[in-house]
Parts: C-alpha cells; structure tokens; sequence
C-alpha cells in the first residue's frame, strides 16, 4: 500500500462527514436540525473509534464514538449485529448521551459479512413526548418526565423496520410527523456514509481501507502531541457556577484543574458540586464533549477531529456530579452544565494562552421554547431555538457580536421573515442592546435584545439560561460582560423578570423580550486609543455615559 | 464579425470570428489576449481588440463578462455605501445568521458587515408575513438622515424592509423620496434585487449591489463609449451569471448579476456545446490557476441556484448573494497549487496558489514551492521544449529544489512525490466532482466530462477514470472556453418571488396568476431595456418546491399540460421523483411550493458554427515526436504526441498519447482511444475492462 493512496482514502473518510451533514440539512423536518443544525454525523471503525464528523455543533463532539462504544458492550457477541440493522438510543446516562431529545441513530457497515465500520448520527428531534411541549422542562425531577427513553434498540432488524417501536413513538409525540421525519433523515444520513465506505472498499479493497482508518487515527494523534507539545506545561485551575436548577436550588459550582505536561492533558474536575434535583445536570458523556471541545480549541482547531486527536486527553470526575449525573437525574436542559465545564477549562487556560482563547462570552444557550396555535390555522406549533450573544476580546480583537454560544457551531437563526410564517409570532426587534458590561481596551461582543409579540390568544414560554447572575469574565483589566434574561412585558405594564421557566402563559398583544451578555472585556478600557472609543460611540456600540464612566473620557 | 471578451485575473480574452450574413457562412474561430488592466478594465478590452486588428466598426454583436464585480467586492473597492432598515433590525447585517463554521476555533471573528453600524439606520415602517402593510413608513426622519449620509460621504443606500419580497410598497415610497430629495445618490431597494424571503440574505445582497452600483455604471458606460468611440453601433451585452447576456441598461440596474459571470459562461457553453453532439448529460470541469470549477448538466439543462456566496468556506461563512448564479462547486486546486506537508506528515495541494506571479517554480521568476504544474512537467505531461507555448524555458534545477522538502518530509524520489501531488491534486478534483453528480443522486456514468480551462485536458482522463465516467470532451479552443461561451448565449432574464402556497389543485389560479405578474414583469423589463418589441421572449416555469414542515427546497421545472397551464398533479410526481434522486427516500406528506421561479429568454441569432477544414493530410503528419511520459498507475510509457492544432476531424488514435496545443495539453493513458470530431473537439472513449487502479 502506498502512502499516496492511504492518503487520498484517509480524505475520503474525512470527506464523508461532509457528505453526511449535507444529506442531513437537506432532508430534516425540523427547525432545530436544519436551521440550528443541533445535529451531528460521521463514522467511526469497528471497533468505535471516531474516523470523522461532519460539521453540527461542537457539543456532539463525544456523543458518536462512546455511542458506537455503548452499543458495542450492548451487543457484545458476533452476530448481535447484522447487516440491515440500524440501532436507536437516546440515553442520557450511556455513551452517546445527552437528553432525551437527542436521538442517535447507528449504522453498522458491513462488508461481505464482515463489520469494517458504523456510520452514526445524533440530532435533536423536536418532540420526544414527555410533559412539556418541546420535551424540553426546567421543573423535570426524574427523566420519566422527559420523554420516551430508547436504550440501544434495533429501530431496523436485518432491514426490517421495528413497526412496533414506530407505533410507539407515533402514539407518544405530540409531532408525530415531523419526529418521524427526523427518524428517517437520521437514517438516510447514515445511509449515504455508509454507501460512501463501501464505495471506497470497492475501489480499494477493504485491508487497504481499514489499514486507512488505522493510519488516519495515527494521524490525528500525531498531530495533536505536536501541537500540546507547544502549549505551556503547567496546572491551571478554575471554576464557574451555574446558577439554578429550575427548581429554585443553587447556584452551583464547577471546577477544574488542567495539567498539561509529558504529552497529555489531564482535566480533573474533581471538587464539583453533586447532582441537582432540577434538570440541570449534564452526563459524563456530555462532560467528555465539553472537555475534548476546549482541547481542541487549544490545540489544532483545524485538524480534523478524530478519536486519535483526543487519545492525549484524560477527564477525571467523580460519578455523581453535576457534571456526571446518574439515573434517573433530570437532564433535559445538560447544554448549561456542559457549557459551565468547557467555560472553566477555558477560563483555566486563557491567561496563558491568549492566542487562542479570548475572554468570557455569553456562555448560555438560551434555549427559548414558546407553543402555542398558529393565528392563521389554529394548529400547533412548537418552537425552539438557541439566542446568539457577545463573544469576549481576546488580546488583538475586539469580540464577536450576535454570535451562538461555544457549544452550537453551525447553527443559524431562524430569520424573522420564515420565524413569522411559521409561528404567526410577531419579531419587534433584533438589535444589540446597550446594558453596561466588556469594556476594556478591546471590547467585549454585543449581545442581543429580541422581542416575540404574541398574535395568538395564548402562547407558553419555556426559557432557560445561565449566567444571569454570574457575568462574562473578563481578562487583563477588562470589565466583565452581561447577562441572560427574558422579560415578559405584560398589557398592564408590568415587567416579569425570567432566568428558569417553563409554560409560563403570555397572552395576544404582550412581548416576551430577550437579552443576551455581552462579552468579557480584555485590558484596561483606559488602554483603548481614544479614537477607537469616539468610533464607539458614532456606531452606537458604546453610549456616552458609558465612554465617560468606563473610558473615562473627557 | 462577432466577438465576447472575458476579463479574468490576469489576461482578457478574445474570442471572434467571422459571419457573412448574406451567405451565412461562419469563419473559423480566432483568438486575442492581452494582459489585464485594472482598474480600468475596459482598457485591456479595448487592447484585445487592437492586437487582434479588429475593427469595431465591424462587428455586429459583442458580448462582455468581466470581473470588475466580483473584484470590487473581494478588494474592498466599492463606494461609501448606507443602510436603511425596518425599525429594530439595523443589526440583522452584522449579526448575519450568528454560525460558526469553524467550529473548535473559539478566536473565531465573523467577516465584517459591507455598511458600518453608523451608517446603518432605521425608520419605522412594517409589513406583515401576508404582504399586508401594517404600518405605512413615516418618511419624517429621512430628510435629516440624507443630510447626515451626505455629511458623512456616502455614495450609495441600499433599503431592505422586512416582507418586501411580498409587499415593495413602504421601500418604493422611500426610493421615491430620496430620488427627490438627493438625486445624485445611487438607491436600491431589496424588493428590486431580490424577490425571496430571508431578511438577511437578500439584505446583504441589496448592500453589496448598492456598493458595486456607481463602480458597475462608471465601468459599463465607459467601456460603451469607448466602443462607439471607434465606431461600434450595437450596443454591446454584458454576460450574467444565470448563463444569459443582459443589455446594457439591465446590467447597470441590477449590476450584481453578473457576479460570477465568467464561469457561468463555460458552463452554459458546455451545455450548448453538448447539445450540439448530442451529450446532454455532463459533468463539467473547469481547471484555471488557482481554482477548479464543477457542476452539473442533466438533459441539457444547467441548473441555476440563489443559494450563492462569495469568499464562505470551511471557515468562514462568508456573505450571501440571493442572485442567480449557474450551482457551482468551487475548489482551490489549479495548475498553480501549492503542493505542502503539513507537521503530521500529510501531503496538501492548494488551496494556496504561486498565481501568476511568481508562478510555479519552473517559470524560474522567483517560485520555491513545488506546484501541480512542476509536477507535470517532472512527470513529462507537460512538453518540457513547449512550456507555455514554447515561451518559457523550464528552470528544472529551481523544480527540483522546490521538491526537497517534500522528498525529504516523505522519504520519496523526485517522481514519486511529483506523482503524489497529482494524485492528491486529482483525488482533491475528484472529490469536488462528487458533490455535484454521486452526492446529488446522480451516477456519473450515465455522463461524459467536458473539460476546459488551461488544465482541464491536462487532468480530464485520469479524474474520468476515477470516477468511471465513460466518455471525455476537451472542446476545440478549451483554454479560452469561457469567452467562447458568451457567442452561444440568449438574452435571459430569471425572476423569483417567495410565495408560500400548498401545491393542489384548488391552487391552480393562484399559480397562474403568479406566473402571469411573472411574465407581465418580463415583458416590461424587456421593453424598458430596449429590447426589440418584436423579439418573441420564451418562457420556462420552475418551482423550489419542499415537503411541507421541511425548510430546504428542490428546484423542479413544471410540466404543463396540454392547454399549457401548469399541471399540478404532474407537478407532484415530478417532486417527489426528484427529490428521492436526491435524497433516496420520499414521504406522502402534502407538496409546498416557497418560491416561484420564471425564466424569460430572448434568442439571440446564433450562426451555426464553422467545421474545422480537412485537408486530407494523414496522421502521421501530425505527430510532433514521442517523448517517455509517466503515467502514474498506468506505467511509464513511449508516448506520442500529436500537434493539436493541426489534427483534423476524423482522425482518432489511442493512448498513450499525448496532444499538445500552445495553451492546452491533453494527457491520453494507455488503452483509451481519442478522436476528433467534425468542429475539432477531442473526444476520449475510456476503456475500463483493464482495472485502472
């Protein structure tokens, strides 16, 4: 085998994350798939090492290999898996998990009888039944309340759908429709991997293939010892809170101690707070993403991810955590909790890496659900979506503004013109607000304020954020960011303040009203060139009482 | 005489030839190029027409594609340009739509919005997701505003209201006020650019026309003046990137158009060309310096897309223009491509390229790094004593050094890391092909590859191979294909309007009502160009149709029935099949049609094309030598090399071979067997019963 050739199957299993993240976007039912793209594709070998993954969001970044993993210790003996069969799990608490909402869906490829690979994908589906709309509750105390539950089952047996478990779903969701078309775009996105793999074994023949996947892993790891290599070696600690449970309890404290040396990073998260009764916990595979997230945002953010860029990296948590929950803890809303892991790590390394890491940024999802009836149809809707917020100043750049949290990636907004034919929801104004917070010499990212004016009679707000007590941290002198919280403006003129809520009524004519945090600042405002500070306030990023309180200009 | 010119990067090419219209004969095809001439393009124009000793004077039809656009927007060259918006939105241009396509890169800053904040504002007007005026816009402010866009020298407003796909009513009235308050200033709104839904999109495509529009108008005008300065009485046509020509007046009005006109060009040529010999199925390849440009032509029909950005890719999202442009897949791999190692020890071709300057180490101007084209010649594709036409000796001593770090990175010889790139280089093409034929349902055996550009011939047989397309086309002039194409386009103009509207037949009214504003719409345009009011426009009917719930549509052409309505039922079928190509599976769910697409197309009189002459001479006059050419997994071979320009049809031979033209080489491996037909095409007919691989 030439190297040349291993190279060119190596790009083509690369190339195959793409392809499947394409066929994904394209076929989705959902909103939240194919605007938000809250999904992720991609392969791994037999044995359930990553090969790729096509562009979602980062926070899947551990959800596909310890999937294939789990199933694997699942169906342990040879012939436990067939050809044709096409596995579905959603379970929190095994490899692969998140909440219930995301579903995986896991395809083995096998050639002439023999399993060489599996093509996975994972997605948020938007209604998986449970007792809130959207599946999504801030005031779940057991995950029975979440939703319907799929512990590796065969959704296809030998190429036999499992009608069964169809009717299941059907009869559970309150879209069933469009959760079944979900379903079945998670299958065609396998599906295309999976052709793609056994093209390439066609071309090539399979040692030549498998010998790839092997070389491609190697790859990722070399790569990676070269880059840690470079990081400066050392303990960093940090931690961060997060605030509430939903349930009234907290705040509650992550923390994180990063060792970098002899060719490895070790992040111990040791010493964070225990499990909560809220839905706020996040499973030990979700910690595992947040933890290779920010690894790979300090070392190459451009190779791409595979299971041998991450063999350098070890998490260490004790079970039980807030972090690392166990059954049957609440975990529809692990997206905060995980973002809280991937923030104190960053926060641990920034100092010494300002390269690569800038300041504190919103760090929340935002996740906003509002239901209600269309005022056109009468019929349901449901919508979710994540907010973006203002990223941090790093040590050259001011920050982004208006962008989506460290845990989404290719996600998009929904634009107003498609969110108002769908929802009859009125959008008031999508803008940056001017809440004090990121100044510095180079200013934290703008965050945003949103406004949903209901037409319906009715419609239900669930929202759910964090750092709405806690700020963006800042760096080097800079002043911290701002924070996340919805208001509801009420048709009697009073102002309801919201960080945790689920189904709260609103009612026709009245405003649920958004703010996201603005980003960290970096350096001292006074640093920042007096004409830079003049520019601020011609374009409205900064007022003039913030030029004179933080800039003290005069 | 007829004549198109395309600027491109570095040279402006010519194309003409002769037509006597009382016989109707054509002559043969000639060709001009002179060097590139910013910012004043329409010099190099004017130059390519002196070298090639024509005579405006003496043309009858001249069509233009140009880069002056493109170019603006990717230099930053455009004017001082504003932004007025709905109420509360001002900021939807900086937000954009808030991805990060660069995932794991958490110093990640998006690209810069065209207009600054302070020069983005807002008056309070809406229109609702029904095309209803809610509130009317209160002109009260403007007039202070122009005051203060005038202070602060802007040059061009761009207006974009939320729903104005649906309703242009609150951004007319404001066109009207500043066309009396400032006449001067250039103003567009986005319900004149762009008819589709997405307040983002079509607002930055409404900013970026705004930027380009006084540069578009100065650039045309001058290029028409200076063309009538030497007598030419047409007036001339601009090429656009839907594949049609514009006239003058549309091209100044709507001048983002012509965006991506030069591939456009090619690919409709391709299509026209296929037509001609009877390959309406083509997977087409275009190979310049710096890029290689894909797509797709299924029974003759070149798809155009509104899903389009300039400067998005892995890393960037870049910035949308909802325009239409020819569906493109655009990589960075030509004949100029870097070849590197990066520290895992991994072989990379482009995307960076040595460009024309210094060029590739074998220009001997200065290049160090090796590049696909050093990597040719080392491997004796290339004629080593004909080296760009025989003007250039090969600096091979410079070639060799370029590949030391390579050889040394890999523990490989000189040929083997010259194959290495051109196998990488290939499999990097191979993999662009994909997306727009495997990726999309579509078996690239059922297609021939036409392939031009100054390396399409070069690597056309080895990606066909890859791929088991069957049949290889390298048309006649390929180097200068693009320009070629603009003498074989129609007047076209595409028209899109959002309108979502469930497809069944209680609709029926409603489509052929839209259509028909469609085509009232056309018909005006046409007349307000000046087009001849006898030409007859032809119409075709196209929908983005989606399953109701899903977001992303598919484009189908809509069958009509036999009264010439639009036949739904038929419509439906058509849907579904299309969509499982694509897809590979289809739902019962009801059909919804999101965007109206209408194309109005005015023929243009197009001679037919010369044949090229036979003389009788036999094949072996033609051969210029044999000389030894490596052909990767092929071997290494004696090969022939055939004098291109002077094969003539009828002739054919098999590989391995090698045919040369000044500004093309076509590498022919062993087994294949190349002819050339009536016009003087090559065509390849690829042997696969011999494993390439």
């Amino acid at each position: 085998m030439d190297i040349f050739t291993t190279e060119i199957i190596k790009d083509s299993l690369v190339a195959l994350g793409d392809e499947m993240f394409n066929a994904m976007v394209r076929t989705s039912m959902s909103p939240i798939i194919y605007e938000t793209t809250d999904f992720a594709v991609g392969a791994t070998d037999a044995q359930g090492n990553l090969l790729a993954q096509g562009n979602g969001v980062t926070a899947f970044l551990a959800t596909l290999d310890t999937a294939v993993q789990s199933a694997l210790e699942r169906f342990p003996n040879e012939g436990d898996i067939r050809p044709g069969d096409v596995i579905i799990t959603n379970s929190p608490y095994l490899g692969g998990g998140t909440h219930l909402s995301d579903v995986v869906i896991i395809l083995p490829v096998f050639h002439e009888d023999i399993l060489v690979a599996f093509t996975v994908n994972k997605a948020h589906w938007t209604e998986v039944g449970g007792t809130e709309p959207g599946s999504v509750s801030t005031r779940a105390t057991e995950i029975f309340q979440e939703g319907l539950h799929f512990k590796f089952l065969k959704l296809y047996d030998e190429g036999r759908i499992n009608e069964a478990l169809v009717g299941i779903i059907e009869a559970n969701v309150r879209l069933p429709e469009s959760t079944l078309g979900d379903m079945h775009a998670g299958v065609a996105a396998a599906r295309v991997g999976a052709r793609r793999i056994l093209e390439l074994i066609e071309k090539y023949d399979r040692p030549s293939v498998l010998h790839a996947m092997v070389e491609l892993l190697n790859y990722g790891e070399r790569m990676t010892e070269a880059e840690l290599l470079k990081l400066p070696q050392g303990e960093y600690e940090a931690e961060g809170i997060v605030e509430d449970d939903g349930l009234g309890n907290g705040p509650f404290t992550v923390r994180v101690k990063v060792t970098i040396g002899d060719g490895k990073m070790i992040a111990d998260y040791t010493g964070t707070d225990g499990q909560v009764a809220g839905p706020i916990n996040c499973s030990y595979t979700g910690l595992v993403t947040g933890a290779r997230c920010l690894f790979k945002a300090v070392t190459d953010s451009e190779i791409p991810a595979n299971g041998g860029c991450f063999r350098a990296l070890e998490i260490i948590c004790p079970m039980g955590t807030i972090i690392s929950a166990q059954s049957p803890a609440p975990v529809s809303l692990y997206y905060e909790p995980l973002i809280a892991a991937i923030d104190v790590m960053w926060k641990a390394l920034a100092p010494v890496m300002p390269d690569r890491l800038p300041a504190g940024h919103q760090r929340s999802v935002g996740a906003t659900f509002l239901s209600g009836n269309h005022p056109d149809t009468g019929e349901l809707f449901v919508m979710g979506e994540p907010l973006v917020g203002g990223w941090g100043a790093s040590e050259d750049k001011d920050g982004d503004s208006g962008q989506f949290c460290c845990a989404n990636g290719e996600t998009f907004n929904i634009p107003t013109e498609l969110f108002e034919n769908r929802y009859g929801v009125q959008v008031e104004q999508y803008a940056f607000h001017d809440a004090d917070g990121g100044a510095g010499e180079y200013r934290g990212g703008k965050g945003v304020v949103l406004d949903y004016k209901i037409t319906s009679d009715v419609a239900y707000l669930t929202y759910a954020a964090s750092q709405t007590i806690s700020r963006p941290w800042a760096m080097e002198g800079g002043q911290e960011g701002s924070n996340n919280y919805a208001l509801i403006l009420r048709k009697d003129g009073k102002v309801e303040r919201h960080h945790m809520c689920t189904g709260i009524a609103v009612e026709k004519g009245e405003v649920v009203r958004l703010y996201t945090g603005t980003g960290g600042g970096y350096g001292d405002p006074k640093r920042r060139p007096k004409a830079q500070v003049l520019s601020d306030i011609k374009n409205g990023y900064i007022t003039e009482k913030q030029a004179a309180d933080f800039y003290f200009l005069t | 005489m007829r004549a198109a010119s395309d600027v491109g990067g570095t040279f402006t090419d010519l194309v003409y030839y002769d037509y006597d219209a009382t016989s109707g004969k054509s002559g043969p095809v000639r060709v001009a190029k002179a060097d590139t001439t910013p910012p004043n393009f329409e010099q190099g124009v004017m130059d390519s027409i002196h070298k090639a000793g024509l005579k405006p004077a003496e043309m009858t039809f001249f069509a233009h594609g140009s880069t002056v656009i493109i170019n603006a927007l990717t230099e930053r060259k455009g004017v001082k340009t504003a932004l007025i918006t709905t109420k509360g939105f001002r900021d939807v241009l900086e937000i954009a739509r808030g991805n990060r396509p660069d995932l794991f890169n958490f110093n990640f800053r998006k690209p810069k919005p065209f207009v600054d904040r302070y020069l983005r504002l807002e008056l309070d007007e809406r229109t609702t997701y029904k095309g209803a005026v809610q509130k009317p816009v209160d002109l009260s402010p403007l007039s202070q505003q122009l005051d203060y866009l005038k202070a602060e020298g802007v040059e061009a407003i761009a207006i974009s209201f939320l729903h104005a796909y649906l309703n242009s009513e609150n951004e007319q009235a404001v066109v009207t006020e500043i066309n009396k308050l400032w006449p001067e200033v250039s103003v567009l709104a986005s319900s004149e650019i762009s008819r589709e839904w997405r307040e983002y999109e079509r607002t930055n495509t409404t900013v970026l026309s705004a930027y380009v529009h006084p540069i578009a108008q100065k650039y045309i005008e001058s290029l028409e003046s200076k063309l009538a300065g030497e007598g030419f009485t047409e007036p001339p046509y601009m090429m656009q990137s839907n594949g049609g020509i514009a006239t003058v007046q549309s091209a100044k009005d709507n001048p983002i158009s012509m965006v991506e006109s030069g591939p456009a060009s090619g690919i409709f040529a391709a299509a026209y060309l296929g037509n001609m010999i009877g390959e309406k199925n083509l997977v087409v390849l275009d190979i310049g310096g710096t890029t290689a440009k894909c797509a797709l032509i299924e029974d003759g029909d070149v798809k155009v897309t509104t899903e389009y950005y300039i400067e998005k890719d892995a890393k960037s999202p870049g910035y949308p223009i909802q325009t239409p442009v020819s569906e493109i897949v655009e990589i960075g791999n030509g004949g100029g491509s870097i070849a590197w190692i990066d520290t895992g020890g991994k072989l990379h071709v482009g995307p960076q390229s040595a460009g024309a300057m210094p060029g590739p180490a074998a220009y001997g101007r200065g290049g160090t790094k090796p590049t696909t084209t050093d990597s040719n010649l080392i491997l004796g594709r290339i004629d080593k004593d004909c080296f760009v036409g025989g003007e250039v000796v090969p600096d091979m001593a410079a070639v060799e050094q370029a590949f030391a770090p390579i050889m040394a990175g890999l523990g490989v010889s000189l040929i083997e890391a010259a194959r290495g790139v051109v196998r990488i280089a290939n499999a990097n093409m191979t993999n662009a092909l994909r997306l727009v034929s495997t990726n999309k349902g579509y078996d690239p055996r059922d297609f021939a590859l036409i392939a031009f550009g100054g390396g399409g011939a070069m690597h056309a047989v080895a990606l066909a191979e890859e791929l088991k397309i069957p049949k290889v086309i390298v048309p006649v002039n390929s180097s200068v294909f693009s320009a070629w194409g603009m003498l074989l386009t129609d007047l076209r103009r595409d028209y899109l309007q959002t309108h979502p509207l469930l497809v069944a037949p209680e609709n029926a009214h409603l489509f052929a009502d839209e259509f028909q504003s469609l085509k009232d719409k056309a018909q005006a345009d046409y007349d307000g160009d000046g087009v001849d009011g006898a030409a007859e426009i032809v119409f075709e009917y196209l929908a983005d149709l989606r399953y109701v719930g899903q977001e992303h549509t598919v484009k189908v052409t809509l069958p009509l029935d036999s009264a010439g309505d639009i036949d739904l039922a038929q419509t439906i079928e058509q849907f579904h099949g299309v969509y499982e190509k694509r897809y590979s599976y289809r739902l019962d769910g009801a059909v919804q049609l999101v965007n109206f697409h209408l194309i109005a197309r005015i023929e243009v009189p197009k001679p037919p094309l010369a044949k090229k002459e036979i003389t009788g001479r036999a094949l072996s006059d033609v051969i210029l030598h044999e000389r030894v050419v490596d052909f990767d997994q092929h071997g290494i071979h004696q090969a022939t090399v055939y004098d291109g320009l002077a094969l003539e049809p009828g002739m054919g031979f098999d590989g391995p071979a090698i045919i040369q033209e000044p500004s093309a080489t076509l590498v022919i491996s062993p087994g294949h067997r190349a002819s050339v037909d009536g016009y003087g095409n090559y065509i390849i007919q690829l042997d696969f019963t011999e494993k390439g691989a």
